[in-house]
């Protein structure tokens, strides 16, 4: 009688879901965000499948050494709303693998979101912008998504059999001085200690950056949030900024969009990425 | 790409970046003849430098056993099956390169030509280790060169004139020091892509895990900028090592150490510099190996190079085998040295001097039995 049970409830959220997917309206040549929302940080939420997505199209990063000679990702799913201070968007795609554990010749699924700076006529150019003229970027890494969600900051946690005989700042006549403790592990920590933020433990999964054209990307005030999920066919990820100043249901802007799949050694400027795609704010039911 | 000079191929050649040589250049010479393989400059680095979380697997100084050891594996095989060529032309008065650099074979869509190991290639850093060319048979006599041979290859980065980390990190983590050639990777700004590691031929960037950074060896600059060697040169028990400054070679100077033994006796000869880097760390090649061996490691200039060094014993060259004597003698940084008769003196950055040692080492020999103590010892040489 339980099983029978369980089997209807599951049944019941099937359908639901199916349901929401037939009902989900595509925008094809514009990324949407609908107004009045309540923001949430859940890539699983419901209220995602009654927003429109837009299927943004992804194309290689082959324009700077190193480029990215065989595409991979193709497409990214963009659902967007907006809560008049603040925006957020979910980002979904076809991942095979989940890569989050850095190493040697390992690396890191990722996404990522650019605006201009600036809301003028003459936007910066898609990639990266350029001289004077300054996208934001909101980037996302699986990795800090482990880390917030619990990993600890420890070797063992990307190598679980790893032996190490003595790290120097674990020595006994440390150990009672844990500040002590703290510098002397910094001595061989120098990205840590520099302030590096690729490096150590993080409270988000979201890095916010500068650039002006490529290899020029700086590390600004964090002032994104997001959450991503591994789902069964790939990764579903919200990303929330900070709505861009002088955008209004009357006037948009542009947006780009990024993915990195670890498994492919895709790095850096190893991307796959879009163009500019339309940003626009609506209001519900319009 | 710009086109620049490399003195070690006898032509310009294609980097990613014009030419701009620093004002000093940091440069060692070691004498593998001596080296034990004792690996205490490998420790002396990894205490000193590599003791944190996420280094646990790096060796920015490591000792291999050739021709069967790597770190990691088959970092120099990888590279030499990919670069085409590499064939020297000695018909004028210098050897010129004529195969193709890493810079010139980089393919579409890459900076270098490159690789990067795998994670398990870091698995075995002394695999190979006192592994023989060949077999050794009972009654075999060895003759020089040894028909079943190995030999220790020391590496710590080359703080290469022309590095292909630096040339390969698409946003400028990687810099060359002005002042005195160090290359180092800027902890603050690299963002781990690893293209560096991929780049650097000689694999000696590392990826740390735990910081998301590349990591390498920083020639122990704070040791350098006070006039000290690096730590795994002053901790070498084989006292195979010398780190100076050194020029270009119209500009050596004959009291300068590196100058004179890789410029003026050209005994120290760069590692793969085929490769195009113009690699700042010399070595005097071992005299034992057959030299169609070492020839692809260290160049054309391998059979000259073991010539001169066998002569500095054998035949009186007092100069060379003087200056050979002042490896390890000393913490400082030599810059200029002489020889006075039996006596060889190192002089510091200051022009200060540095040590005194003799030409030939006092050998005292001792009668097998002690009257005093009426004992009778063992002599070892």
């Amino acid at each position: 009688m339980k099983t029978l049970f369980k089997l209807t409830v599951v049944c019941m959220i099937a359908v639901a879901v199916l349901a929401a997917c037939r009902s989900r309206t595509i925008s094809p040549s514009e990324v949407v965000a609908v107004t009045g929302q309540t923001i949430t940080d859940d890539p699983a939420a419901g209220v995602w499948w009654g927003l429109p997505y837009h299927p943004a199209k992804l194309i290689l990063q082959d324009l700077v050494e190193p480029r990215l000679m065989e595409p991979s990702t193709q497409e990214v799913e963009v659902t967007a709303m907006t809560d008049g201070k603040t925006v957020a968007f979910r980002l979904e795609w076809i991942d095979d693998s989940q890569d989050d554990l850095p190493g040697p010749q390992k690396f890191i699924d990722g996404c990522a979101v650019q605006l201009p700076q600036k809301m003028e006529t003459n936007v910066p150019a898609p990639q990266m912008g350029e001289d004077a003229k300054t996208v934001e970027i909101a980037y996302w890494r699986a990795d800090w998504q482990a880390i917030v969600d619990g990993r600890v900051d420890e070797i063992t946690s990307l190598y679980p059999n790893a032996s190490v005989d003595h790290y120097p700042f674990r020595a006994e006549s440390l150990k009672k001085d844990p500040k002590a403790q703290g510098e002397m592990e910094q001595r061989y920590a120098p990205a840590r200690r520099l302030g590096n933020s690729r490096s150590g433990p993080r409270k988000q999964p979201v890095e916010d950056m500068l650039a002006e054209g490529p290899g020029t990307l700086t590390r600004t005030n964090a002032v994104s949030r997001g959450r991503g999920v591994k789902t069964p066919k790939g990764w579903a990820v919200v990303i929330i900024r900070p709505l861009p100043e002088g955008i209004s249901v009357q006037k948009g802007t542009n947006i780009a969009f990024a993915v990195w799949q670890g498994a492919r050694r895709e790095t850096g400027a190893r991307k796959m990425r879009t163009g500019w795609i339309p940003l626009i704010l609506k209001e519900p039911g319009k | 790409m710009a086109r620049v000079n490399n003195w070690q191929l006898g032509r310009e050649m294609s980097y990613w970046y014009p030419e701009s040589r620093p004002d000093k250049q940091f440069a060692a010479v070691f004498d593998i003849n001596k080296c034990i393989a004792c690996q205490t400059c490998t420790l002396a680095c990894k205490t000193t430098w590599t003791s944190g979380k996420g280094q646990e697997y790096m060796l920015w100084n490591n000792v291999e056993t050739k021709p069967y050891g790597f770190y990691p594996l088959g970092w120099d095989l990888k590279l030499l099956e990919m670069l085409d060529g590499q064939k020297w032309d000695q018909s004028g008065e210098k050897p010129v390169y004529g195969g193709s650099t890493i810079f010139e074979s980089a393919p579409a869509g890459e900076r270098v030509l490159g690789w990067r190991p795998e994670e398990e290639d870091y698995a075995y850093p002394n695999v190979g280790e006192d592994d023989c060319a060949g077999q050794i048979d009972g009654g075999t006599s060895f003759q020089m060169p040894h028909m079943a041979w190995f030999y220790y290859l020391a590496r710590i980065c080359n703080h290469c004139t022309y590095p292909a980390c630096l040339a390969a990190c698409p946003r400028g983590s990687i810099y060359k020091r002005p002042e005195d050639g160090i290359v180092l990777v800027d902890q603050g700004r690299c963002r781990g892509y690893q293209e560096c590691v991929r780049g650097c031929p000689y694999k000696k960037v590392f990826f740390n895990p735990m910081s998301g950074t590349s990591e390498k060896c920083i020639a122990c600059y704070p040791k350098m900028e006070q006039g000290l060697q690096p730590q795994c040169f002053v901790n070498c028990i084989g006292k195979i090592r010398m780190a100076g400054w050194i020029s270009k070679p119209e500009e050596a100077r004959e009291d300068n150490p590196i100058d004179y033994l890789v410029h003026v006796r050209k005994i120290a000869l760069p590692l793969f510099p085929q490769f195009g880097l113009e690699p700042n760390v010399y070595y005097i090649p071992p005299i034992h190996v057959p030299t169609s061996f070492t020839r692809q490691m260290f160049g054309p200039g391998v059979d000259d190079a073991i010539a001169a060094y066998k002569k500095a014993m054998s035949e009186g060259d007092d100069d060379l085998a003087g200056l050979l004597g002042l490896f390890g003698s000393t913490e400082e940084v030599m810059s200029r040295w002489t020889r006075n008769g039996e006596t060889i003196t190192g002089f510091n950055d200051k022009g200060e001097e540095a040590v005194r040692v003799p030409l030939r080492e006092p050998v005292n020999i001792r009668p097998a039995y002690d009257k005093l103590y009426q004992i009778t010892r063992v002599n070892c040489p």
